[in-house]
């Protein structure tokens, strides 16, 4: 059944392109870079409890590494120039999650929303290289002798890294690594009596939420091809947020759902104008209210309840 | 078994090929669809709904009214961006491939437009009257700049002062941003031709109201004139800070996309003897015919939203794109479009200025001089050149 599902999955993933129109092959590559940002957040907030509202910052910062080696050095192939944007994205990360350990809850949500407007400024301010609020256009990225130039190849190389990015993510869970943050994430004094060291496994959940966002950085610069200030406003974090926890906190195949179900919805509200923000919230709400855990944890207790097998206990991230 | 059926599931979401018709995408022969995308969230929101809603859409209920444009009515997609690029590239691109609009009609925002500049060309689709003013937009074949673009009104602005009034020492308060350091340029530029340079210039971080120490510096400058190349509400706050500390020798004047209503309300008293360069004439007063026409449709269409330049913006956009419908012909096509947008020679509008495209592709390349007299804006010029 499961092995059915990966099938049917894979094929429509794969054949996507070839099957709908144009405009969905383009948002498809939204939704697959903002899956990754919505993997990348979760293993922050749902690993480790840490919630971020400055991941617009980082995504930022990974689009415009992305961007500027693509234009500078345009002999240099897409992954190396994504992987690059994940590097320094994670380097910032670093940094930014040394201070940020001694902060909680609402302190550290409110230093992170503080750093995403530190990276809109610092890109205003290094306008000699980022042409500030002029924008910056990005143009095609090449592969081998191949340029990406078309929408369903755009489509192909996010899916492609996205792909190893969800491998990686479902993986953590099952390391030293993953273990030792999901304890930290049920109780950090028990995990630290366990010998966890609190402090290193903190950083290490910051970086490497800032190495996915990163690189979903580098991917939405070469999707959207255009890249300014505006872009990264605090509103874009709001949204990641909402990816998480409307598809569900600590969960992989919930990041995705959560990207896609919110992503949709921002582009098919469009026309709705000025109620756009007040229907989304009023949906984001209502998701709330009856899927407390998330899609993810629904379609969990769907599933159970269609089986009708004994009711799974444990906390909803047992399927990582 | 399972393979095979997702297989087929996903042959049958292939839509069925189209038969090739003769018209261009947005064009039946009944109908004709525009649309755009623009600001109805985020900080230019109610600037975007009076463009769109109160504008466009106002002059085309007149135009539908009257039987439309050789019997095709025309509609109107507009989707909200928020002032985010991917959101205006998202929209536009589902606008011309989803919707299948005909043309692109008054985005919003130097970042929205200039993020979709490249895709539009490439897919040949007229991007009309784009309300921003980087001069980024100049002569490009499928795209007819709107607003006066900012090298434009500097001309205007320093021609005017340096030439005609003889002033001097001029200074410049500007929003650090690709807006304010456009003019910035534009005005050393052309103040070089008078042989003469910006004795001050300071700058205002976008969002920040405080301009309290940047008008104490230029104050020790003693210019003259005092540029203000803001948006509403530092603006107005530096007009209320110069008149709080007393500083009266010097004559302070907005730049074109500054000079609006909103400005003058905040600014209350403060703004009393105010110059600057108006893109439009006032909305509310002016006796030109057109602007009498404009206002009778608000009254009569949208009767609880009062006129304003912003409206007025779209209601012209909206005009010029029925003249340019109209002398193409019942043979609509998008070059034929542009064919006849760019025969536009000497156009009435009872608005603007007679009105002539040329291969620049500006639709707008003057302005008036206006001073605050009693809370409004009196013309002291005629409408002044840019060529």
């Amino acid at each position: 059944m499961r092995r059915a599902a990966l099938a049917t999955g894979a094929v429509v993933v794969l054949g996507w392109p070839w099957a709908v129109p144009r405009y969905f092959v383009f948002l498809a590559s939204l939704i697959v870079v903002n899956s990754i940002v919505a993997i990348g957040l979760n293993l922050l907030s749902g690993y480790t409890n840490q919630l971020s509202f400055g991941h617009a910052g980082f995504l930022a910062i990974g689009a415009y590494t992305g961007a500027l080696l693509t234009i500078h050095v345009p002999a240099l192939p897409v992954p190396a120039a994504l992987l690059a944007a994940g590097l320094v994205t994670a380097a910032v990360g670093l940094v930014l999650g040394i201070p940020c350990l001694r902060l909680e809850g609402l302190y550290l949500a409110m230093a992170t929303l503080a750093f995403g407007f530190v990276v809109v400024e610092a890109i205003l301010n290094l306008d000699w290289i980022t042409r500030g609020n002029d924008g910056l256009r990005v143009p095609a990225a090449h592969l081998g002798p191949i340029a990406l130039a078309t929408d369903t190849a755009r489509y192909y190389l996010t899916v492609a890294v996205a792909a190893l990015l969800v491998l990686a993510a479902l993986n953590i869970a099952r390391t030293r690594t993953g273990r030792a943050l999901l304890a930290v994430r049920e109780s950090e004094i028990a995990a630290q009596a366990s010998g966890v060291h609190l402090a290193a496994y903190k950083t290490l959940a910051f970086v490497l939420s800032a190495f996915y966002t990163g690189v979903a950085g580098g991917l939405f610069a070469l999707v959207v091809g255009f890249l300014s200030p505006d872009s990264f406003d605090v509103f874009l974090s709001v949204d990641f947020v909402a990816m998480i926890i409307v598809g569900g906190l600590g969960s992989v195949p919930g990041s995705v759902l959560g990207a896609a179900v919110v992503t949709t919805l921002n582009d098919s509200l469009a026309g709705f104008q000025n109620y756009r923000p007040l229907i989304f919230g009023a949906i984001l709400i209502v998701s709330m209210l009856f899927m407390p855990g998330g899609i993810a944890s629904a379609l969990r207790k769907l599933a159970v309840a269609g089986a009708a097998g004994p009711p799974r206990t444990g906390p909803p991230t047992a399927s990582l | 078994m399972m393979i095979r059926a997702a297989l087929l599931l996903v042959l049958a979401l292939i839509p069925p090929a189209l038969p090739a018709s003769a018209q261009p995408p947005g064009v039946s022969d009944k109908e004709i669809l525009i649309g755009g995308s623009n600001s109805f969230s985020g900080p230019l929101a109610f600037t975007g709904e009076q463009i769109t809603k109160f504008g466009v859409d106002l002059y085309f209920k007149v135009v539908n009214d009257a039987g439309g444009i050789h019997g095709r009515t025309i509609r109107t997609i507009f989707y909200d961006d928020g002032y985010r690029p991917q959101d205006a590239v998202a929209n536009t691109k589902k606008l011309v491939e989803q919707d299948k609009i005909f043309a692109v009609i008054i985005p919003q925002g130097s970042p929205p437009v200039m993020a979709t500049l490249a895709y539009l060309e490439e897919n040949k689709v007229p991007l009309l009257f784009p309300y921003q003013s980087s001069p980024e937009t100049r002569r490009k074949r499928y795209v007819f700049q709107g607003m006066t673009v900012s090298d434009r009104s500097s001309k205007m602005m320093i021609d005017y002062l340096a030439g005609q009034r003889k002033l001097k020492k001029f200074a410049a308060l500007y929003q650090d941003d690709e807006y304010g350091k456009s003019f910035l340029t534009a005005f050393e530029k052309d103040l070089g031709r008078f042989g003469l340079k910006l004795v001050a210039a300071e700058s205002v971080k976008r969002g920040v109201t405080d301009v309290s120490a940047q008008i104490a510096k230029l104050h020790a400058a003693k210019p003259e004139v005092t540029f203000l190349v803001l948006v509403p509400g530092p603006g107005a706050q530096a007009l209320i800070e110069r008149q709080k500390i007393g500083w009266t020798d010097t004559l302070m004047v907005s730049t074109g996309p500054l000079t609006d209503e909103r400005y003058l309300a905040l600014a209350g008293d403060a703004a009393e003897g105010v110059e600057g360069l108006s893109l439009w004439p006032d909305p509310l007063l002016s006796d030109l015919a057109g602007v009498k026409r404009y206002r009778e449709h608000m009254q009569k269409y949208f009767p609880k939203n009062g006129p304003n330049r912003y409206s007025i913006a779209g209601y012209f956009a909206a005009m010029l794109f029925t003249e340019g419908a109209k002398r193409a012909g019942r043979n609509l096509t998008r070059e034929s479009l542009i064919a006849a947008l760019e025969s536009i020679k000497g156009y009435e509008s009872g608005i603007l200025p007679p009105l002539t495209i040329d291969a620049d592709h500006e639709t707008q390349k003057r302005g008036l001089w206006v001073r605050v007299e009693k809370g409004r804006f009196k013309p002291l010029t005629d409408w002044l050149k840019s060529e």
